[in-house]
């Protein structure tokens, strides 16, 4: 897709507890009416980012801007228009879900009654909206945190592991709500450990380790699609050999019984008939297909589990 | 967002709280009490101490004494000893529990500033004390009415302007003195970022100071001049300005041993108190202003 507005960046945000560097030089750039998902093992700082991206916590260097808004010293024109669910959805235990977004709704002002019922209805909880908040399923909490954040109709969404909890039907909704979202115009920004499902729902992603950023693109970049081609032939040997020497070609490896060649998508007739010429004949030729798990995986030499 | 908004969903979340009605009615419950036991009391006894060493007074002193005239001092007696250990659960509970809950993170990103937000919960807490104070005074004003009016003691002529005026000088003299105690747990919930750390630190002090506060007089100087300067202390000189009739109990020390303790003046008393005051909430308002707020209990 192509870069629209920027409304979210920061600038070489660091945020250290006494010896402990939670994040470190973090450079996020987040565009108008995109899903950006943010992925990380379990302590890489995603919180901590999200913290302070939302001005609850405080950088040790550096600077979170969203729509403009430095947010570490004038948060509040840019809260008004971000609706979050920071790590696990929290609402007054003693309080039902309808009460709970009353007092939200009661913070923010002008929001009709109607459009509390209208939200408890998007995420299936308004026969249960006069129940206290205690009384909800893990799953529930989290519809009601997501409720919450359409409620002020925000243009900026943050959801932190927004599926946690849910059974497979709430998985798929919330993941069916998501791109929905992005089509409303509104961009969200997305944490989760779900890899196959933000690869479903996003257009750029960033990888997180140890608090350091090490990957951030486009769903295609980080998944090199269009770029590697997947051979095979009798003899791989051959073929290996065949592919390093042709010069357009940039690298060659061998992975899972096959031959992987760093050549575009777009010049694999090319290819077959090169290599046909050289009396290399191929059994099979087709794009390299990677899961984002996979490149999660290399980037960061960790496994995430759903 | 203004500040009456941020107080309305404070007072909404009070309201809708079971802790803000059972500390009221325990309020309630405590006069009503107080109100019966001494009442039934005054009927059952005729005279108070002996008399070969002196009758102190007899039961209807005592029953003169629940009379509308003492309903208000001593319903404030009440409330600023029995009802300050309520308003601390009460201003520690508002702080802390959103620190238990998470919903701090939720109410700071929803809301249009951290020290309105706060300042937003303090006022809303005070002024439900106020209220609560006032629901106490009104369930004596009731309780006494009816002891005044089925006792015979019917003659209202004690009730001037200067009368009631003496009365919402009382009432304010109270919150007062509870002041200090309610922003010292509001302050230590903040702190401590939790329910237990404001509770356990507003009633400690209610109760230790003055045990601490007798071991100190007990050592002389240079200790024994150092209670006064605490916050109980000036509280007893401020309170002791409420005139509850005779011979109704007072729960702080009487005015013959806040003159041995070589006590301050009551303006004197409120200045140091009222520096505790602010003292306590610029703590709560810069720490609260100031911390990251992070996930879970630990907020």
């Amino acid at each position: 897709m192509s870069e629209g507005r920027e409304i979210l960046r920061t600038e070489g945000l660091w945020k250290q507890y006494g010896r402990i560097t939670a994040v470190a030089d973090m450079h996020l750039q987040v565009f108008d009416g995109e899903v950006f998902s943010f992925l990380g093992p379990n302590g890489s700082g995603k919180s901590t980012t999200v913290g302070m991206v939302l001005g609850l916590v405080r950088p040790t260097h550096g600077r979170a801007l969203v729509f403009g808004s430095d947010m570490a010293t004038h948060p509040w024109p840019a809260l008004r228009r971000i609706g979050a669910v920071v790590e696990t959805p929290a609402f007054y235990p003693y309080l039902s879900g309808y009460d709970n977004l009353r007092a939200l709704a009661i913070m923010l002002g002008d929001i009709p009654d109607t459009r509390i019922d209208e939200m408890l209805e998007l995420v299936g909880l308004h026969e249960r909206k006069r129940d206290a908040y205690k009384t909800y399923s893990l799953g529930m909490k989290q519809r009601l945190g997501i409720a919450s954040t359409l409620l002020r109709d925000p243009e900026l969404i943050i959801l932190d592991e927004p599926t946690n909890g849910l059974d497979p039907a709430g998985t798929r909704e919330v993941r069916e709500l998501i791109p929905e979202l992005a089509r409303q115009g509104r961009t969200v920004f997305l944490c989760s450990h779900l890899l196959h499902e933000v690869q479903a729902v996003s257009d750029r992603v960033a990888i997180v380790k140890k608090g350091r950023m090490v990957a951030q693109g486009t769903v295609n970049e980080l998944l090199g699609r269009g770029q590697y081609l997947r051979l095979r032939a009798d003899d791989n040997d051959a073929l290996a050999q065949a592919l390093a020497a042709i010069p357009w070609i940039t690298s060659v490896d061998r992975v899972d019984g096959y031959v992987r060649a760093a050549a575009p998508t777009a010049k694999s007739a090319e290819l077959n008939m090169t290599l046909a010429q050289r009396g290399v004949y191929l059994a099979e030729l087709a794009p390299w297909e990677v899961e984002l798990e996979s490149v999660f995986l290399e980037l960061t030499g960790e496994e995430m589990h759903a | 967002m203004n500040m009456p908004r941020l107080m309305a969903v404070e007072f909404y979340k009070l309201r809708k709280r079971m802790m803000t009605w059972v500390v009221g009615l325990l309020l309630v419950g405590l006069v009503i009490l107080l109100y019966s036991v001494l009442w039934n009391i005054s009927g059952r006894v005729t005279f108070f101490g002996d008399r070969q060493n002196g009758i102190r007074f007899t039961g209807e002193d005592l029953r003169r004494a629940l009379f509308l005239q003492g309903a208000v001092p001593f319903s404030l007696e009440i409330v600023s000893t029995f009802g300050t250990l309520l308003a601390v659960i009460l201003a520690a509970g508002a702080v802390g529990s959103e620190y238990a809950w998470g919903t701090v993170r939720l109410m700071a990103t929803a809301s249009s500033g951290r020290l309105r937000l706060i300042s937003a919960r303090l006022v809303v807490v005070s002024a439900l004390i106020a209220a609560g104070a006032l629901l106490a005074v009104a369930v004596a004003l009731a309780y006494s009415t009816v002891i005044t009016l089925t006792s015979g003691g019917s003659d209202f002529s004690f009730l001037t302007a200067g009368f009631v005026k003496e009365q919402f000088f009382a009432y304010a003299r109270t919150l007062f003195v509870m002041a200090p105690y309610v922003s010292l747990a509001f302050a230590a919930a903040v702190l401590g970022r939790s329910t237990l750390a404001g509770v356990g630190t507003g009633m400690g002090v209610a109760f230790l100071e003055p045990v601490v506060s007798n071991l100190m007089r007990l050592g002389g100087n240079p200790w024994k001049s150092i209670p006064n300067w605490l916050i109980n202390a000036n509280t007893q000189v401020i309170t002791l300005q409420n005139v509850v009739p005779e011979p109704l109990p007072r729960f702080g020390p009487s005015r013959r041993e806040v003159v041995s303790q070589g006590l301050h003046s009551p303006e004197v008393a409120a200045i140091i108190l009222a520096l505790y005051i602010v003292a306590f909430i610029a703590v709560a308002f810069v720490v609260y202003r100031r911390r990251d707020i992070t996930a879970g209990s630990g907020g």
